[in-house]
């Protein structure tokens, strides 16, 4: 629970800290991507600008690749650079680089590529709605009983949308690739979540050219999100490229424009949802959800996302007559891919916005109706994995209590009856899994690696990355608190593929939940070989088997056994729960929401460092609500947008009153907080509108020009 | 590119005369530096402004208010003169954009960058505000209504400058006052509608009032009709469907990347009507 400072705390604020762009190689020259701005089509030409030399700059193109023109990901669908097609706005088609950073940016701002334009779909519901447009795996959980529903029951039906989100990390993607043809080792710097992953990718293009390729992150990377999974292994690739064929150092950071505009995003959803629910009992007794995601051209990672979202999304409730049907959509845009959530905050979005559709219907407040449905121990998830705990319930209580819910419902509609303004409060709840998905855990059999020196100082190697988030700070305090060593002996070792054994990818909420609670084992286990009390001591009168190299694997718990065909049995072995509540403050004059406040319960299990997982929990939350709120990414008939200045991130302004809790911390075992925060809230800032004004939107984000359509001939009194 | 950092205000003056060619002035450069990098500005012809005392400061003499063209916007919020007898135009600037953005960010550069967003133009329009723009031949002062005559074009010859902002000390006396900033955010956001108000109110009449709207029209405006429709009628005599046929002839909001032209349209009609009954 100690809340210890973050290592990269003070060399972060008097800037010493390196991110990549600040790292630089003797010769080096830098690099810039050179991507389709024509959606589907046919390249025709490329024509250089006039009054450059061009050989000055070193140009790549997917014809001088000697490995694989294939990005490798989970479907390895995606080229590395256009050849004669191109499939998206964005895609790219050439690597240039040349030594004057804005001398490039101009040449390739004024290269112009000719297409032979073919039709594309760009528009998100032209995607979704379309099922033509539907590719790849189509995922299914049946637990149907295969009885009709009882006439009695009520039937709702709705169709529920989600936008793109943008991971916005501060620091924009990266990469530096330094070829080394003595030794034939591609050496690439990146600001990265999977250094492993980078390596493939380099190793993928270059194939027999080089002899390996080692990746180190840089000392500091400025937030990823889930946007530094998989891009990254496309830039390395190209940026190796260059390296190697200029034989000069090659840099390449994206401007925030192009970063923005094609890089991957949360992909948006449609998910159609019918249930029956009983008007006796308020039982929910069958439902059958339709889960589409626009993928973009490629499927990429995207079948994992998948993946995670039909498995949440029947959100926290036992029905017990329950299909889910996941399916991929195509379209001309570029591949969406990670961010934290992972399908997950889609579906929730979703279901969490039916339930207060049904109890508005019913006339049971969101509570009581949720009470009701909220499954328990004893009972199952779709999947048959058995509910071994009642915590999502006990955050729902919890979170109740604290915000005073009940009595708020009352108070605010009174206040409402005078006001033209509006105020209203919204639950949702919701839950992740740790980890990879099923089996996962199991094939990346990730490995640790610790060193013991002379002086007693503890070297961690692990390939998780510390993006901001706090993971090496909170790793190694999870090692050196199991056996009361000094922190300051104590360190995770910056990730290097040739130094690092592969610990899997910082992603899935597994750092800390996979990785910290084995180290936390490998701990207990060293002292245990070694037969130490005092590590210090112990080495000090030790000193001849000093330094010492140890490595442990995880094993994963025998009880997680998945069907991957069917999705049948247990998805992930432990769940983080939460549940929240938000208040709005509705302004009529403008339509607008003002987020008031929020609470939000969380169990997350062990809470190794109390101020880095509060930090964490409030940035999530946070980026859930602003999902929900206000970020929107893609407007129909004006494309997609281009930084900051348009794409409405929240400002520390418009942050409300975020009031975190943990429960059930009194347990040895570190669950997922990563991806948690971000999954629940978005629903909340909307049921809060539907108790503000009794109108339901079902398209998140609820930006005022969004209300204005939904209210405009409705007279929401006074 | 040509850069030039002139010693005084009389060299640059001279330099203006004999400039060929559109020449832009660097002042906080949070527009310019912008316009530069994203291509829309090409090979310019800069002066640089913003170390020229001349341009700079805020004093108060003969019952007016002067504002130099390169005062930042932070130097505003915190001007003493300003809270004492300008505090509604001080209080409103508080949503410009953020602090970082207020400390570079001036008056001169925002009015002259002529944008339809630009947030202290529907401000300084109902104070009935002038600004000085000088040559080294001569110094004129203009209303600033009547500066701007198309989308980002305005009536400042090729060898002029903003030096001043002037407005009357007693500008805001006895008015009740109304500002909204209408943006996607509380902070660092362009505005998508934006009101600014003043009325006199006699009784339940409204003696006097004063509208302008920003991010609405090619550049901020005074809604003219709309204010003599208003004045001398009480809150009862006042048929807002009449309001809003006057509006349709004075603005035209279009739909953008940002907005919408109906919920530009209906956040203006609101805000004129709250700010009526206020
Ligand atoms: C992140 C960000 C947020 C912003 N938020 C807002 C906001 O909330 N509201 C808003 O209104 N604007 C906003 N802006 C725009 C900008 O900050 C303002 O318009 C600012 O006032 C411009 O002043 P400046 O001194 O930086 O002008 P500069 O960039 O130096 O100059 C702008 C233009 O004005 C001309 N100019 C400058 N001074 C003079 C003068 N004395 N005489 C004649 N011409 C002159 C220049 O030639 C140039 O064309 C924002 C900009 C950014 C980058």
């Amino acid at each position: 629970m100690k809340s210890i400072r973050k290592i990269d705390a003070i060399p972060k604020l008097n800037g010493s800290w390196k991110f990549l762009d600040d790292y630089s190689y003797e010769e080096m020259i830098h690099g810039q991507l050179l991507y389709s701005t024509c959606h589907h089509g046919f390249i025709k030409k490329i024509a250089f600008p006039d009054g450059y030399n061009l050989s000055e700059f070193t140009m790549v193109s997917a014809k001088d690749i000697p490995g694989e023109n294939i990005v490798p990901e989970p479907e390895c669908d995606q080229p590395f650079m256009a050849e004669k097609e191109v499939f998206h706005f964005g895609q790219v088609i050439m690597g240039i680089a040349h030594p004057d950073r804005k001398l490039l940016r101009e040449f390739i701002s004024n290269t112009k590529i000719e297409y032979e334009e073919l039709s594309a779909i760009i528009d998100i519901k032209e995607c979704l709605e379309n099922q033509k447009n539907a590719f790849g795996r189509e995922l299914t959980i049946d637990h149907r009983t295969g009885k009709k529903p009882d006439p009695n029951w009520i039937h709702h039906h709705k169709i529920y949308y989600t936008p793109h989100q943008e991971q916005a990390y501060l620091e924009p993607q990266g990469m530096i690739a330094v070829w080394q043809p003595e030794d034939k080792i591609m050496f690439v710097r990146a600001t990265c979540q999977c250094p492993f992953f980078v390596k493939e990718g380099v190793e993928t293009i270059m194939s027999d050219t080089i002899k390996e390729a080692v990746i180190e992150t840089s000392e500091g990377i400025g937030g990823a999100f889930g946007g530094k999974e998989d891009f990254p292994s496309l830039l390395a690739g190209i940026t190796s490229l260059l390296s190697y064929k200029s034989g000069k150092p090659v840099k390449i950071v994206l401007e925030r424009e192009d970063d923005i505009q094609i890089t991957t995003k949360r992909h948006p959803a449609r998910i159609e949802i019918n249930s029956w629910t009983d008007p006796e009992t308020k039982k929910i007794m069958k439902i059958d959800i339709d889960y589409r995601l626009d993928a973009g051209a490629y499927q990429t990672l995207s079948p994992v996302v998948l993946a995670r979202g039909v498995l949440h999304a029947i959100s926290g409730y036992c029905i017990p007559d329950a299909f889910i049907r996941g399916r991929l959509f195509r379209s001309n845009t570029p591949s969406n891919g990670a961010f934290r959530g992972f399908g997950a905050p889609q579906a929730f979005a979703a279901m969490e916005a039916h339930i207060d559709d049904i109890a508005a219907n019913l006339k049971v407040n969101p509570y009581e109706f949720r009470k009701i449905n909220i499954f328990k121990s004893g009972d199952e998830f779709p999947t048959t994995q058995p509910i071994l705990e009642d915590h999502l319930s006990d955050c729902l209580e919890c979170v109740i209590e604290k915000s005073n819910y009940l009595n708020k419902l009352k108070e605010f509609k009174e206040w409402n009856k005078t006001h033209k303004d509006k105020k209203g409060i919204g639950i949702s709840i919701g839950y992740h899994g740790g980890g990879y998905t099923g089996n996962g855990e199991k094939v990346l059999n990730s490995e640790v690696k610790v060193v013991i020196k002379k002086d007693a100082t503890v070297m961690i190697f692990v390939a998780n990355t510390d993006m901001g988030q706090g993971a090496h700070t909170t790793l190694a305090q999870m090692f050196f608190e199991a056996i009361d060593h000094p922190r300051e002996k104590c360190l995770v070792q910056l990730p290097n593929t040739s130094k690092t054994p592969n610990s899997g990818p910082t992603v899935a909420s597994r750092t800390i939940y996979i990785i910290g609670n084995l180290l936390r084992k490998f701990a207990f286990k060293i002292k245990d070989e070694l037969g130490f009390e005092n590590l210090e001591d112990y080495v000090a009168s030790n000193q001849n088997e000093f330094p010492r190299e140890f490595r442990m694997n995880f094993v994963q718990d025998p009880s997680v056994v998945f069907d991957d065909e069917n999705y049948v049995g247990v998805a992930y072995k432990d769940y983080s729960w939460a549940a929240c509540v938000t208040e709005i403050y509705y302004h009529a004059d403008t339509y607008q929401i003002e987020l008031t406040k929020n609470w939000s319960v969380m169990d997350i299990g062990k809470v190794v460092n109390q101020k880095i997982a509060t930090g964490q929990a409030e940035g999530g939350v946070l980026q859930g609500l602003a999902y929900g709120l206000c970020e929107f990414f893609y407007k129909p008939g004006y494309g997609r947008m281009h930084g900051f200045t348009d794409y409405a991130l929240p400002t520390t302004m418009d942050i409300p009153e975020i009031n975190i809790e943990f429960i059930h911390t009194d347990t040895p075992i570190a669950k997922g907080l990563g991806e948690i925060p971000m999954d629940f809230p978005a629903p909340s800032v909307r049921n809060a509108f539907h108790n503000a004004t009794g109108v339901f939107i079902d398209e998140i984000p609820l930006i005022p020009e969004r209300i204005l359509g939904s209210i405009k001939n409705l007279e929401l009194g006074i | 590119m040509k850069f030039i950092k002139p010693e005084n205000i009389d060299s640059l003056l001279e330099n203006l005369e004999d400039n060929k060619g559109r020449t832009y002035f660097l002042a906080g450069g949070t527009d310019l530096n912008v316009q530069i990098k994203n291509g829309i500005i090409r090979n310019p012809n800069i002066i640089y402004i913003n170390h020229l005392s001349e341009l700079n400061g805020i004093n108060a003499a003969n019952g007016s208010i002067i504002i130099g063209a390169t005062t930042s916007f932070h130097e505003i919020l915190e001007s003493k003169i300003i809270r004492l007898h300008l505090p509604f135009f001080q209080k409103s600037l508080e949503s410009f954009a953020s602090p970082l953005l207020q400390n570079s960010a001036t008056i001169g550069g925002n009015i002259a960058n002529g944008s339809p967003t630009a947030d202290v133009v529907p401000l300084l329009l109902i104070l009935d505000a002038e600004i000085e723009l000088s040559s080294k031949t001569r110094n004129r002062s203009i209303y600033l209504k009547d500066f701007f005559n198309g989308y980002k074009q305005n009536v400042m010859e090729s060898n002029e400058i903003i030096t001043k902002i002037i407005i009357n000390k007693s500008a805001e006396k006895n008015f009740i006052t109304f500002y909204e900033k209408v943006g996607s955010r509380k902070a660092l956001a362009i505005s998508k509608v934006s009101l600014a108000g003043m009325k006199r109110v006699s009784g339940y009449k409204i003696t006097m009032i004063k509208l302008s709207v920003g991010s609405i029209n090619e550049y901020p405006r005074r809604l003219f009709k709309v204010e003599d429709y208003l004045t001398d009628k009480t809150a009862s005599e006042i048929d807002f469907t009449k309001v809003e046929e006057l509006l349709d002839k004075e603005i035209t909001p279009i739909t953008d990347l940002r907005s919408d032209k109906e919920y530009r349209y209906h956040v203006c009609v609101n805000l004129i009507r709250t700010f009526i009954n206020q």
